[in-house]
């Protein structure tokens, strides 16, 4: 009799447990929602504030950067794109590829600055992933249509933009395809890479 | 995410409304103009490739390694040597004559006269929309799309101008690929055709479809409306191109493998297509009904 009622306590301290860790999961997770949408509105908002001022081309760009390096994890994208070579690659090469692709992530966003006037921005919602929470945003530009995408906002230490989705296309894992036939093509070295991304960088005007 | 297989009740006679159009379309083998050059675009496209396909050479075998394996399945490319042949002639083509063509197209003609001519074929490519979303079981979508070709064919002058969307019917996308997908046909591997651009199998096929249901195809002979067909198809192409010239040269400058970027991006956003016409669950009452 004590035996079995120990056991229901127990059971019962267990079942208590349980429901407040998933009642505290259920509740972070809106939380989690809540603040990765927070993040964007503040990230989109500074960053249209940027493109629409009247500016020069090279203050945008030069205002651009810092707002990138703090809110984007270039380095954690670098190595996705990197795909299975991230490990047979040195950790020199490793240093000297992110160092490359930091600056071919940050041309590829201001090189688009100058198109844009007038743009404005919201966001329209969030969903999870298993990679961390999915912002959907809408991109309003005057005589264009309305452009739908998402940011992945991985939590790890802070919050940071690790995946932008465009149409349903994947930005870093275009980029990892692309790389990895490139590096499949060209005998998967990856200093091959390396010498094709200073190449790359060096024609970029 | 992703929704069940079976959600279409009209799925049946869905189907066989795409059946009979298509047979429509083989019983009038090339008596078109306009169906007959995009058919036959198709048709060389598929012939060269199949013919090629036929040879083991032009095949990518499977790699040994498994994680080249997992890139391999991701890549859902076995006819990769051909098809990279397949894009560098349409590469060469877009250099030499396309880009600059389309190019002078959007120098002399004004945007708005572009934008009618956009306007103009998404209307008068409706039906095969319509019938698509049908075919998918898509009430709702079927709906939009049937409103869009009444009010743009009548208040739109003829398709000209795009008087649906400030209605409350906006435009979107859909083909009889995307319906072959929504039944759970599967894509089959990946194909790059030279004038069609990415492809699959099943997308081909999808295309080829398209065609029987597009009514342009079905106007009676005549010297004026072959003009006017020809005229239609060459502005279509273009005014379609040159919108896109930009989005090309930057792939072009920014990707080291631009065939594989293309590749990647363009199967990502089909299967983004799939999923948004399977999870449109919207009911059949407009807006304004509620």
């Amino acid at each position: 009799m004590f035996r079995s009622c120990l056991s229901l306590t127990r059971r019962t301290a267990l079942g208590l447990a349980a429901t407040a860790l998933l009642s505290m999961t259920a509740l972070s997770q809106p939380a989690r929602a809540e603040d990765a949408k927070g993040f964007v509105t503040h990230f989109g908002s500074a960053l249209v504030d940027i493109i629409n001022s009247n500016k020069s081309l090279t203050e945008k760009k030069q205002e651009v950067l810092p707002l990138l390096q703090q809110n984007v994890d270039i380095a954690t994208i670098g190595k996705f794109c990197l795909g299975r070579y991230w490990r047979t690659a040195t950790p020199e090469q490793q240093t000297h590829y992110l160092k490359l692709f930091h600056q071919v992530l940050v041309n590829a966003v201001t090189d688009k600055i100058g198109d844009y006037k007038g743009v404005s921005f919201r966001v329209t919602g969030t969903s999870s992933s298993p990679n961390g929470e999915l912002v959907s945003a809408q991109i309003m530009r005057p005589g264009q249509p309305t452009a739908d995408m998402q940011l992945l906002i991985a939590h790890d230490g802070g919050m940071k933009i690790v995946d932008m989705i465009g149409e349903g296309t994947s930005l870093r894992l275009t980029q990892r395809q692309d790389y990895s036939s490139y590096l499949a093509r060209n005998g998967g070295n990856v200093a091959t890479l390396i010498k094709a991304l200073e190449r790359q960088l060096s024609h970029h005007h | 995410m992703s929704a069940p297989l079976g959600d279409s009740d009209s799925r049946p006679e869905a189907g066989s409304t795409v059946r009979t159009e298509t047979k429509r379309r083989e019983l009038r083998p090339g008596q078109r103009p306009g169906s007959r050059v995009l058919v036959g675009r198709l048709l060389i496209g598929s012939t060269v490739l199949l013919s090629l396909g036929a040879c083991a050479s032009w095949r990518n075998p499977p790699p040994k390694d498994p994680e080249a394996l997992a890139d391999y399945k991701e890549a859902n490319d076995p006819y990769e040597p051909v098809n990279r042949k397949m894009y560098g002639i349409q590469m060469w083509a877009y250099h030499n004559a396309l880009r600059p063509v389309g190019k002078a197209w959007a120098w002399a003609v004004p945007k708005p006269i572009r934008n009618s001519i956009d306007n103009l074929n998404q209307t008068w490519y409706m039906p095969t929309v319509f019938f698509s979303d049908v075919g998918a079981g898509k009430p709702r979508r079927a709906g939009d799309d049937f409103m869009r070709y009444v009010i743009n064919m009548t208040l739109g002058a003829a398709g000209f101008i795009d008087v649906a969307t400030s209605l409350g019917y906006p435009h979107h996308d859909s083909d009889p690929g995307l319906t072959l997908a929504s039944w759970g046909v599967p894509s089959g591997p990946y194909l790059f055709l030279p004038g069609l651009g990415p492809n699959t199998f099943r997308d081909a096929g999808g295309y080829a479809i398209a065609q029987g249901l597009s009514p342009i195809n079905y106007v009676p002979r005549g010297y004026g409306l072959l003009t006017f067909n020809w005229a239609y198809n060459i502005a279509g192409v273009l005014g379609g191109f040159s919108s896109h010239i930009d989005e090309i040269d930057q792939v072009e400058q920014d990707s080291l493998d631009p065939y594989a970027f293309i590749r990647s991006a363009w199967q990502q956003n089909r299967a983004s297509q799939v999923e948004s016409l399977r999870n449109d669950h919207r009911a059949t009452v407009p807006d304004w009904y509620n």
